[in-house]
């Protein structure tokens, strides 16, 4: 008790909150921009640490986790562009259901369920630490090429108006994550002798030129629509705070099971808020009673990609806290910024920091509260950009979609790539292929090949994969999505010809 | 009036381009396919590094193939005749996208050569002019943009963040 309320006076400080303050509002506005990440900006934040105290920096850190991981919404749904990987699935439903004239709304379903995901996954956090740490670490490559497996039937989720399509989109996202070394001996592959190739094409780069380029050619298209001065949405914007909030707790199972999927995928090292948020929105479609709606801007869209991809702040902590091992690029930057301050990461953390560790569990919820305060207060002036005429914001994006591929690796062939990427991009969606297939093949394609050769090269005995109880739990489990898909397909294929027999 | 289960013209435009799609990809991840057979194995490990991608080439190429087959049975002969014209008025009717990928090809093609301000500058005119009704009010919006999403934020990035954007030869 002495502990926590040691680490509770800390980070209740008035000056370590006016900092935490500062962190959500550049972790909101960095996430925002397409092309910023929150890891780019936790870095940029780690220096500015070194001077204060452990625990007030890592709080103002956490702040900007989260912050960020709520900013991603805004460019999401108010343009189409996730603005990070974390929110690919939000543009699904809250983009619909703003250019239906509800862009209040969406912004505020996310935010909601954002912050009860923070919640819910800091509440797992303090009581599921130790154990679910020790199973996540268990896991050998068997098991995670099992669950790459599993998380690549939620294609089956995302491929729109052809399943046929959305195969050969996730199979070209698969076939662009081989370009360039191979992820066990660095050999070279596919490169042409180019060097724009040799390096392979960065995750981000890919997402930004599929996304956000051919969202913002699409915005074009209405030659005299944007002469007239169109803007991105029109209608009443209405930002309806208290009944959204009653919107998204009237969703108790949906709330409840995404956050849980954040909250494991978080604690898996290596995986993250870019898988937690497309899984969550897959089982949330899976349950629903309609899941017709799902992609047109249903809410329980929105509720399922927040609260999954925001509940992956605190499922990121378990094994960070609990081992010492990081789960995310994030998490390894919080880490050395503990070492910086000669705290060693690791089991004795809890035991030897007691103090510091209950501080992040409270600078988690605060963090949370305040990312939610912030946006109500302030969400009026990011639904501006709603109104400002599509010739402005087109061009303005995609430099700021310029700047942030540079800026990943200050290289200038990234630039070539994005627009490449982006031409194909445009011309896949012109041609009626679904594009979030081809960006879960390429966040998926580099984790299933390293796990699945090491896993061989540990024992080349197939049979493995059958014989460990949690790998053939996944395997058993991505058989049953599978045949779940199906009979949804051949459900609706019945349902659309008995509509067409009365006719 | 088109009657029930007949297609109309868009779409079986729409269906040849894709077919021509699903060819133009079979030919390149055929051809991966036989780069990646060509990648020597290791004598470290029981799969090489052209493993996984034969086995993605392998399976796209077969959905590529089921792909071709449906599409040549659903389009009809005479479409085919057609396509050219309907893919010129199809660039006519997005001439602006044609011209913001042109205007973005130049930009980034350019930016190693005169700098990252000087490149941004002439893209945001030249395309929000393009963009934008002609008016003065516009004009002046646009003026004001370019030079804040150019030189300022090259500034910004340069003194706040120390990320330095190209700055040219």
């Amino acid at each position: 008790m002495d502990a926590f309320l040691l680490g509770a006076s800390e980070v209740l400080s008035l000056t370590t909150l006016a900092m935490m303050l500062a962190g959500a509002v550049a972790g909101i506005i960095a996430a925002a921009i397409p092309g910023f990440t929150v890891t780019m900006a936790i870095v940029l934040t780690l220096p500015l640490t070194f001077t204060m105290d452990p625990l007030q920096g890592i709080s103002v850190m956490l702040s900007v986790y989260v912050g960020g991981y709520t900013g991603g919404l805004i460019s999401a749904a108010l343009l189409g562009i996730p603005g990070t990987p974390s929110s690919v699935a939000t543009t699904f439903d809250a983009f619909p259901m703003a250019r239906n004239g509800e862009p209040g709304r969406a912004l505020s379903l996310g935010v909601w369920a954002s912050f009860f995901g923070t919640i819910i996954s800091t509440a797992v956090l303090i009581v599921a630490a130790p154990p679910l740490a020790v199973f996540a670490v268990r896991l050998g490559p068997w098991e995670y090429f099992s669950l790459i497996v599993f998380a690549l039937t939620i294609v089956a989720s995302l491929v729109g108006n052809s399943l046929q399509r959305g195969l050969i989109a996730a199979l070209i996202g698969l076939a662009i994550s081989t370009i360039g070394a191979d992820p066990i001996m660095g050999r070279p592959r596919f490169d042409m002798g180019w060097e724009l190739l040799a390096a392979g094409l960065p995750f981000l780069v890919v997402l930004i030129g599929i996304f956000a380029i051919s969202q913002l050619a699409s915005e074009v298209e209405d030659a005299e629509a944007i002469k007239r001065g169109e803007k991105l949405v029109d209608g009443e914007i209405e930002f309806e705070t208290w009944s959204v909030m009653r919107e998204v707790l009237m969703r108790p199972i949906n709330l409840i099971r995404s956050s849980m999927v954040g909250v494991a995928i978080g604690a898996l090292p290596g995986a993250g808020g870019s898988i937690a948020n497309l899984v969550a929105y897959d089982q949330a479609k899976r349950a629903s009673q309609s899941p017709e709606e799902f992609g047109k801007g249903t809410p329980d869209g929105v509720v399922a990609s927040e609260a999954g991809n925001s509940a992956t702040a605190g499922g990121g902590l378990i094994p960070l806290i609990s081992l010492g091992i990081p789960g995310s690029a994030v998490d390894a930057i919080l880490m050395a910024s503990l070492m910086v301050h000669g705290i060693s990461v690791g089991p004795r953390l809890i035991m030897d920091n007691a103090d510091l560790v209950y501080g992040m569990f409270l600078a988690m919820a605060v963090s949370s509260l305040m990312m939610l305060v912030l946006c109500v207060l302030s969400m009026r002036a990011f639904l501006r950009v709603a109104e400002v005429p599509k010739w402005v914001v087109v061009p303005v994006v995609l430099v700021c979609c310029v700047v942030g591929s540079f800026a990943l690796n200050n290289r200038v062939t990234d630039l070539y790539l994005l627009a490449g990427v982006g031409v194909l991009g445009y011309a896949l969606k012109a041609l009626d292929y679904p594009l979030a297939p081809l960006v879960l093949g390429v966040i998926l394609g580099p984790i299933a090949e390293t796990n699945l050769r090491r896993a061989l090269m540990t024992e080349p005995d197939w049979t493995l994969f059958l014989t460990r109880p949690v790998s053939l739990i996944f395997l058993v489990a991505a058989v049953l999505s599978v045949g779940w898909a199906i009979r949804g397909i051949l459900k609706s294929g019945k349902q659309s010809r008995n509509g067409k027999d009365p006719a | 009036m088109s009657q029930p289960g007949h297609q109309t013209q868009a779409q079986e435009s729409g269906e040849i381009a894709r077919l021509l799609s699903y060819v133009g990809l079979l030919a390149l991840s055929a051809g991966l396919f036989l780069e990646a057979w060509a990648i020597p194995t290791s004598r470290f490990e029981a799969l090489g590094a052209g493993a996984f991608p034969m086995l993605v080439h392998a399976c796209l190429s077969l959905l590529l193939v089921a792909s071709i087959a449906g599409s040549l049975r659903r389009i009809p002969i005479d479409a085919y005749g057609r396509f050219a014209g309907a893919a010129a008025a199809w660039a006519r009717e997005k001439r602006l996208v044609l011209v913001l990928f042109a205007c973005l090809a130049v930009y980034v093609g350019a930016m190693p050569l005169i700098g990252y301000p000087v490149a941004t500058l002439l893209f945001l005119i030249v395309l929000q002019i393009t963009l934008a009704p002609k008016t003065r009010a516009a004009l002046a919006v646009a003026l004001v943009l370019s030079l804040i999403f150019s030189f300022g934020l090259n500034w910004l990035f340069a003194e706040v963040f120390n990320v330095f954007l190209p700055r040219g030869r």
